[in-house]
């Protein structure tokens, strides 16, 4: 029971075992980015490629995958060089981490004090003498779109010294920019080779076979076989419910990617009924409520009755197109409600300012800019950053708020 | 395949008493050797001048027999003694004794022996007997040499006249050859070679000593006379495959050797004759070359036990030296050779114990350090195999990398670049002068200029044309503008100073000539690739480059490359009246001239339908005219037929039907072409579009909605917001959550379809399409899974 869930677990946690199943076809990204790399070791040339696709569709989880295939293909002919672009992103600092993961990879002695020229002269002098081993350098750049910053110094190094017979070496671009190539600078792009590779999301046949590549037992796995069948069939009855499509469908319609139905397995998965060890169809209800959860209403839920009339006092204010406002204009507009309702909650001027600080920290409210920095709280220009109709959801959903603002709020939006 | 014809000889030399087998090994591997097939050697051969027998090298050797020239005559190889040293210097020059002097050439033994060349020399507990020396092969069949032409099976290397051969031959058969008793052992049979008749062993010729293990081979890397007068060299060893630690490979050719980083000096009196050791290249062309021909491709590391490819960069080096210094070599030569052996020794004490900085291999004092440890420990069987059909040929000729040996379509430029570096260092006082190129990419523009400054190196070397420095900078390589001066400075005189330093050392230099030595006054020629990036706010540096030519005592020629054509005109006018008076434009190339740059790559190679290429480059030259990208398409549609036809032939193995259709199928189409062309041109985001969740679409079809009704380009989340709710629920979709479209922009911004500012600003964000409606339109407008979008685009 306890070593299923960590099957189950280590297995959506680990993107090597989610993307297998991509490796059979031939259509693949795959079977491209391989054909591609392994091509180049073997016909000892050059190539760039530039793998684009939303966040979570496995880029790099697909790089890694090739990657780790062609070593155990051929022993200690690639290495690696991973630059990320949120790290790397400044040229020199690039270059120094290239030599020390070249320094690394070959047992070299490394230095911190070299210049940037040295590093730039060891990384083409490193490409040389690897092309002349027959050994392949396969640059990884994450994040590409950051490396793009600049004068671009570095990508055009790399690509410029792969002009050369003798260096053999691969650059592989990742990055969620669809537009990553057109940022190159011009000699830059020339020198690229406009090799692309798109990752899409999976179609649904793919989707549903991908969850029960996931979710299925296998039979070797050292547990009790009852247990696997019975687990197996409640799976399967699960994933032929009607109701489970509509719960997947929902769920890709907002984010069709890998990673999103990787993150929902692993709340259902988290979810498991620990006493019977077998999944419900109620936990992937339950994932999918709280995948879907609404932050702002659910803020607005626990916010407090003061908080909640400055919110409907800004609404307010802002519906009579007065457009800019500070906290003194707020709580003009607060006394007006108070004494035309007489309601109870009349509360001081600090207490409404803690409450206003507060709403200022969660983010529904916030400065307009930064200009009067130096100004008391009070008088700086604030907006609201949540729009009515949330206003007007988290209300209704809160328990504790008196009826008096909701009719105010109606009777605004009704205006 | 290899079926060398040995050419035959004069019986010059006696039969000799056997020779000792000495204690190697492997040492007689073509008795042992058998099923290995090198695969390599296959192609290698397989050259088209089989049907002519006698080769260069060896009819020149033979002629230089019949001629009175005493110099490859075989008795002068004869009992090599201390006693016989004839040895003279082949230039005069002054005797200098109690020094080492160092020649480039000496005579020793009636035959010359220069630096670079490769020797047989004897092993030093040597119980081989050197007074025999059979310069020609036996036959191993009748045991006579005699001038028929000889085979040389693939195999065993052995030698057989075409008509003891049963059945007899006629000509040399075209491709791999392979004798009858190879052929028996092969198929498992125990063969007895023919025994040699009574009184006449079987002789070992040089070839075969050295492939057993009884000889050495080693270059030449320095000569001199000690002041004792004895001759000295320096060489480099060549071992066998079978010395290596991985032993013989499968794929090892049989006349392969390695070239090591192994030096040692030995006397001259052990070395025995030449040799000739060859490049991959240089072995093809010598197919038939006689006996003393050797094949080497790596060099192996003595003590990291790897192999690495050897390059010609050496030999260039060496023809570089050649040039320039034809007189005796000073002895700090020595001295450097000691530092570098000392440097040897501490790679491997920083290696064994304490590391140092200074060794770091990063460093640039560091960089003879540690790189020889990259090698790798096998060559990998791939590796050899060499290209075999015409489309595997054409994919490496297409490659960027691969120089082409002539540029069409600019001639007129190379012409022109050629008689400008001519015209500025010809003159007695060398003007000073600049040249300024430009052109989008692409346009072979450094090319130009590298293969002209090619040409006249050429021209130097011949003595036509004075000698000159030749620097070369990319201004991207350069960490920051002012770096150029620092790496200027250090091409011209090999010292490393700082920018500051090395600024004032050059003004000094080419302003009043001071601080150079007499040698080193010869004009300079700068190339400076991608000179706008040396733009400095003040313009500071590019002022000093092009104020220099203009000094009298400078010899500066600059040649500086860019892409934009008005670069002088952006420059202050100072600088722009110094060097903008000579430019030269490289136009994008037209489609004809991309045609014929890519069928001149491909000449002879059957790999592309002829409209294919024009195809192509219309396609490019309509485009940008960048000759990367035309090669870069055919390459890529190479490969896709590459690739199509290898997974057919793979499907094929299992239904050898197929593979008859589709092994007819070689040649580059229309559609292959158009398919590459879709790749590199295709806009991915119409594709990320189609691609998109359920959600993203209608929130595009939102916005595009929303620019229709209020034709303005930005809106705010919040309209947004609003506009989605109602199209989904007059539509019948659930409407999605706040925040959950909120996810679903930021996804769409974060791939740039659209535009958006961070998400904190939450109502209030701004957003835009990155591209025009009609790109969103469409892509989305057939979708099968919401057809009721196309309504509103």
């Amino acid at each position: 029971m306890a070593a299923a869930l960590t099957l189950l677990r280590s297995r959506l946690c680990d993107p090597t075992y989610i993307h297998a199943p991509f490796k059979s076809s031939k259509q693949s990204n795959y079977s491209k980015l391989k054909e591609l790399v392994s091509g180049t070791i073997s016909d000892s040339c050059n190539n760039s490629a530039l793998l684009l696709g939303p966040r979570g569709s496995g880029k790099v989880a697909i790089v890694d995958l090739v990657l780790e295939d062609l070593k155990a293909e051929n022993p200690d002919s690639i290495s690696v060089v991973r630059l990320n672009g949120l790290l790397h992103s400044d040229d020199t600092c690039a270059l120094k981490e290239i030599a020390r993961q070249l320094c690394l990879e070959h047992q070299l002695s490394f230095s911190k004090m070299a210049s940037s020229d040295d590093n730039s002269q060891f990384m083409i002098d490193m490409l040389r003498e690897c092309g002349l081993a027959h050994r392949s350098l396969i640059f990884v750049l994450v994040e590409f779109d950051l490396f793009v910053q600049g004068k671009q110094r570095l990508l055009y190094c790399l690509i410029d010294a792969m002009q050369t017979v003798t260096s053999q070496a691969v650059v592989i671009g990742v990055s969620c920019r669809e537009d990553a190539d057109q940022l190159l600078e011009k000699r830059v792009r020339s020198r690229f080779s406009h090799t692309k590779l798109l990752f899409a999301p999976p179609s649904r046949e793919d989707m549903k076979s991908l969850v029960e590549h996931i979710l299925y037992l296998p039979k070797n796995a050292g547990l009790p076989s009852e247990y696997i069948t019975k687990f197996n069939a409640h799976v399967q009855n699960i994933l032929n419910d009607k109701r489970f499509k509509q719960i997947l469908d929902s769920l890709l319609c907002v984010d069709g990617t890998i990673g999103n139905l990787v993150q929902y397995l692993f709340r259902v998965v988290s979810s498991i009924n620990l006493e019977s060890g077998l999944l419900s169809l109620e936990n992937f209800k339950n994932a999918q409520i709280s995948c879907e959860r609404q932050p702002t209403i659910e803020t607005l839920q626990d916010a407090s009755i003061l908080e909640l009339y400055i919110l409907v006092c800004m609404n307010r204010l802002e519906s009579k197109e007065q457009n800019s406002y500070n906290f003194n204009s707020i709580m003009k507009e607060y006394k007006s409600i108070h004494d035309a309702y007489r309601t109870s909650d009349n509360y001081g001027d600090t207490v409404c300012l803690r409450a206003f600080e507060h709403l200022l920290e969660r983010e529904l409210i916030s400065y307009v800019d930064h200009r009067g920095r130096y100004l008391p709280v009070e008088f700086r220009p604030v907006e609201l950053l949540i729009s009515s109709h949330e206003l007007y959801l988290g209300l209704k959903s809160n328990s504790s708020c008196p009826a008096i603002l909701q009719k105010l709020l109606d009777h605004e939006s009704f205006k | 395949m290899e079926s060398t014809p040995t050419p035959s000889r004069p019986n010059l030399s006696t039969p000799v008493p056997p020779t000792p087998k000495s204690a190697a090994l492997r040492r007689s591997l073509r008795l042992t050797s058998s099923a290995s097939r090198s695969p390599a050697p296959a192609t290698i051969a397989a050259a088209d001048s089989l049907d002519t027998p006698r080769s260069t090298r060896k009819t020149k050797r033979s002629l230089a027999m019949t001629t009175d020239t005493p110099v490859t005559k075989p008795s002068a190889f004869a009992p090599i003694t201390p006693e016989s040293k004839r040895a003279r210097r082949s230039m005069p020059s002054s005797r200098t004794p109690k020094r080492r002097v160092y020649y480039k050439k000496v005579v020793y033994d009636d035959s010359e022996f220069e630096v670079g060349d490769d020797v047989y020399v004897k092993r030093r507990e040597g119980a081989e007997s050197d007074d025999d020396d059979p310069e020609m092969e036996v036959c191993r069949v009748c045991f006579r040499e005699n001038r028929t032409v000889m085979i040389e099976c693939d195999d065993c290397l052995g030698g057989f006249h075409l008509k003891c051969l049963k059945p007899p031959l006629r000509k040399i058969p075209e491709g791999d050859w392979i004798c009858g008793f190879c052929e028996a052992r092969k198929l498992g049979k125990e063969v007895e070679f023919p025994k040699p008749p009574n009184g006449r062993k079987l002789r070992r010729t040089a070839k075969e000593k050295l492939l057993s293990s009884d000889l050495w081979a080693a270059r030449i890397e320095s000569l001199w006379r000690e002041p004792d007068g004895t001759y000295w060299l320096k060489c480099r060893w060549y071992i066998i495959p079978e010395e290596t630690a991985i032993g013989r490979q499968p794929h090892n050719l049989k006349r392969e050797l390695y070239r090591t980083n192994d030096y040692s000096q030995i006397e001259m009196e052990s070395v025995i004759r030449h040799c000739y050791v060859l490049s991959p290249d240089a072995y093809k062309e010598a197919n038939d070359q006689g006996d003393d021909v050797f094949y080497c491709e790596y060099e192996y590391d003595v003590h990291w036990h790897n192999f690495k490819r050897v390059t010609n960069i050496d030999d260039g080096n060496e023809n570089d030296k050649g040039v320039e210094t034809d007189e005796d070599w000073k002895i700090p030569k020595d001295s450097d050779i000691d530092e570098d052996s000392e440097s040897e020794e501490l790679t491997r004490l920083s290696h064994s114990g304490q590391r140092k900085h200074e060794s770091a291999a990063n460093l640039h004092k560091g960089r003879i350090f540690g790189l020889e440890k990259i090698g790798i420990k096998r060559i990998p069987e791939h590796a050899r195999f060499h290209k075999q059909t015409d489309l595997e040929k054409a994919k490496a000729m297409l490659l960027l990398a691969t120089l082409p040996k002539s540029l069409p379509c600019r001639t007129r430029e190379m012409e022109e670049i050629t008689a400008f570096v001519k015209g500025a260092i010809a003159g007695d006082h060398c003007l000073g002068r600049c040249l300024y190129i430009h052109g989008v990419p692409g346009t072979g523009k450094t090319m130009c200029v590298l293969s002209a400054m090619r040409n006249l190196k050429s021209e130097v070397d011949a003595g036509t044309l004075r000698p000159y420095t030749f620097v070369e900078i990319n201004g991207l390589k350069v960490a920051s503008p002012e770096n150029i001066y620092k790496v200027i400075y250090e091409a011209l005189s090999g010292h490393r100073v700082g920018w500051k330093k090395a600024l004032h050392l050059l003004n000094e230099r080419f302003s009043n000539g001071s601080g150079v030595h007499k040698d080193e006054r010869r004009p300079c020629v700068l190339l400076i690739d991608e000179l706008d990036l040396l733009l400095t706010r003040n313009q500071s540096v590019l002022y000093n480059i092009f104020h220099w030519p203009t000094e009298p005592h400078s010899k500066l020629v600059i040649i500086g490359i860019a892409n934009t054509m008005d670069l002088p005109e952006k420059l202050l006018p100072r600088i722009s009246s110094r060097m903008g008076i000579q430019r030269l434009c490289f136009g994008p190339y037209t489609y004809q001239q991309l045609q014929e740059i890519i069928s001149s790559r491909l000449k002879g190679l059957d790999a592309f339908e002829e409209q294919a290429v024009e195809f192509a480059s219309r396609k490019v030259a309509a485009m940008s005219g960048d000759a990367r990208r035309a090669l870069e398409i055919c390459r890529r549609a190479a490969e896709i037929v590459d690739y199509q036809l290898k997974q057919s032939l793979l499907s094929g193995r299992s239904s050898s039907s197929i593979d008859n259709s589709f092994g007819g199928k070689q040649l580059v189409g229309m559609i292959d072409i158009e398919d590459a062309i879709h790749e590199v041109f295709q806009a991915p985001h119409i594709q990320m579009m189609k691609t998109s969740s359920k959600l993203a679409k209608i929130f595009l079809v939102a916005m595009v909605h929303q620019l229709y009704r209020s034709g303005l380009s930005e809106t705010t989340f919040e309209k947004l917001f609003t506009t989605v709710v109602s199209l989904c629920s007059s539509n019948g979709e659930v409407s999605p959550g706040w925040d959950t479209l909120m996810k679903v922009g930021c996804k769409l911004g974060e791939s740039r379809i659209i535009l958006c500012e961070e998400a904190t600003k939450h109502r209030l964000q701004k957003l835009q399409l990155n591209f025009p409606s009609d790109d969103v339109a469409f892509a989305l407008k057939n979708c099968s899974e919401l057809p009721w979008l196309t309504k509103y685009l």
